[in-house]
């Protein structure tokens, strides 16, 4: 029992990089009411822009974490422009399959220049960590759920309490009546590719130094992040977050517990039981909402 | 001054022609009302105004302008305000912000002075103000169309564009509407609006259009298009028992 406080520290952490993909992948349901299956490539990305800037270039590690997640943020329109603006009217499974396909070209693009071999990223700050009681808190664990736990009050407070968060509110609830009254709904759909990328890529970046980085991450990351969308209760902002948490300490405590090896498979058993049991996720959101 | 004229507009939509040359003009401070059967071209008409319609040609012209083709938010900063039918109100927005949101045209209107409007806009609608946090779904019919209104009002618009608003309420709440536009009016904002219910539009209206199967068939003041026994038996028949 005494090793429970560590893994739930470490279920919280792995789970935090889960909820921040979620997340963009969440507000892309929302505002664009598109399901981007290339959310993990992003992460992926976004690590292999940090091996660029800081192990190949050199460059200050602030500097490239920086660079890092604006260069996502042009990716994400870029990605926007060629795999969703041109399907746009179409049906929405159209831009499924195009973010697949996205995702396909970008995994074997990456893998062409990098080939299989991981790369190593280090983390955040260079000193290792300290002991709080019985959990030793690792530094780059410890600034993951930070980082992840800023990230999201921000985003609450950007979108419950000012007037652009609930323009993106009103273009993901009815696009077209949005723009009736004037809401630059394209550039706020835009907007939301852009801050996506941003946030899969910094979950990427995050997440480097412990797994390493290779295209693997892609799959992992992206398969986990839809999973905790659907627990979560699919495109619910909270949902999103406890999903991946779920997620991350679920898998934690049963590789500890039960197997490693099936270490990847819990978060597909919590997915299969969450879908009997409550069809609609945790923080599914009412019918009539929708209607 | 003519504030908003149509010439030789025609609309398609993937099922067939909807509008075939219609031409139309509203003045400054009238209340127009388009009249006409279920399919003949109305709404067609004020999507067409927004920029909603894909395939349009013809002439639009609001205040001077040509408008046909601007993107639809780009119409809406010229203030013309549509109020679609259905109300389309974001169901998982507060009453507040949904009127709030109603500003979104005009850009850099400073939040403090949007805040006192739509502060006057419970004071025009009394019945909303105590329903100001709820979410906009779980209004009623009538409710949700005082606070589409309210969200049209709150563009500042020369133009209000109405669709149906009568549309699924009790007779009460209609007359309750149609008091709302004709004080709107007076307020000095030219009003647009698309009816089923001839008699109630016809009430308020200074000149109103019939049209049929996309063509104008005739247009005229309330008394003369009442005078006219063919419209009145086929457009305005049913509804004349209740005048």
């Amino acid at each position: 029992m005494s090793m429970l406080p560590q893994l739930l520290f470490t279920g919280i952490c792995i789970g935090s990089i889960y909820a921040l993909v979620s997340l963009g992948f969440v507000l892309l349901i929302r505002a664009a009411n598109i399901v981007n299956f290339a959310q993990g490539q992003f992460s992926m990305l976004g690590a292999y822009f940090m091996v660029i800037l800081f192990a190949s270039l050199g460059l200050n590690y602030g500097l490239s974490l920086f660079l890092a997640v604006v260069l996502m943020a042009v990716f994400g329109v870029l990605f926007a422009c060629v795999s969703y603006w041109p399907l746009r009217d179409r049906n929405p499974i159209a831009v499924i399959i195009s973010t697949i396909g996205a995702g396909i070209l970008l995994d074997n693009t990456v893998l062409a220049a990098y080939g299989p071999s991981p790369q190593v990223l280090r983390g955040l700050f260079e000193g290792e960590g300290f002991l709080v009681g019985p959990i030793y808190m690792d530094s780059q664990y410890l600034s993951i759920i930070v980082v992840t736990a800023v990230l999201v009050s921000l985003q609450y407070l950007v979108f419950e309490k000012t007037t652009i968060g609930k323009k993106i509110q009103a273009t993901s609830q009815d696009r077209e009546m949005a723009a009736i009254l004037g809401i630059p709904t394209a550039l706020i759909v835009m907007g939301i590719f852009a801050y996506s990328a941003a946030l899969g890529g910094l979950a990427g970046i995050l997440i480097a130094p412990i797994l390493y980085v290779s295209v693997g991450i892609s799959a992992l990351i992206g398969v986990k992040a839809f999973a905790a969308n659907i627990i979560g209760g699919f495109g619910s902002i909270p949902g999103a977050i406890f999903g991946g948490l779920i997620i991350g300490i679920v898998e934690t405590l049963g590789a500890a517990y039960i197997s490693v090896p099936y270490r990847d498979a819990f978060a597909f058993i919590i997915l299969i039981i969450v879908l009997l049991v409550r069809p609609q996720g945790l923080f599914g959101e009412r019918i009539s909402e929708k209607a | 001054m003519k504030l908003l004229e149509i010439k030789g507009l025609t609309a398609r939509y993937n099922a067939g022609e909807v509008l075939k040359g219609l031409d139309l003009c509203v003045e400054e401070g009238e209340i127009v009302a388009l009249l006409g059967s279920n399919g003949a071209g109305k709404s067609t008409t004020l999507r067409a105004i927004s920029g909603l319609m894909a395939n349009v040609s013809g002439e639009i012209v609001f205040n001077g302008a040509p408008i046909l083709g601007l993107k639809t938010a780009a119409i809406a900063r010229l203030e013309i305000a549509y109020v679609p039918e259905g109300r389309r109100l974001f169901p998982g927005l507060s009453v507040r912000d949904n009127i709030l949101l109603g500003s979104s045209n005009r850009r850099g209107a400073p939040a403090t002075q949007l805040k006192k409007e739509v502060d006057a806009m419970f004071d025009f609608f009394p019945d909303l103000k105590a329903l100001e946090h709820a979410y906009a779904w779980t209004l009623s019919g009538g409710q949700m169309q005082m606070v589409a209104v309210a969200r049209g009002l709150m563009a500042k618009p020369k133009l209000l564009l109405l669709d149906e608003p009568s549309l699924g309420l009790g007779p009460k709440i209609v007359q309750q509407v149609f008091k709302i536009i004709a004080e709107i009016r007076q307020r000095g904002t030219t009003v647009l609006l698309v009816e089923q219910n001839a008699s109630v539009a016809l009430a308020v209206a200074d000149r109103a259009y019939v049209l049929d199967a996309g063509v104008l068939l005739v247009s005229g003041t309330p008394n003369e298009l009442w005078g006219n026994k063919q419209v009145r038996a086929a457009y305005l028949g049913g509804l004349a028992a209740s005048a």
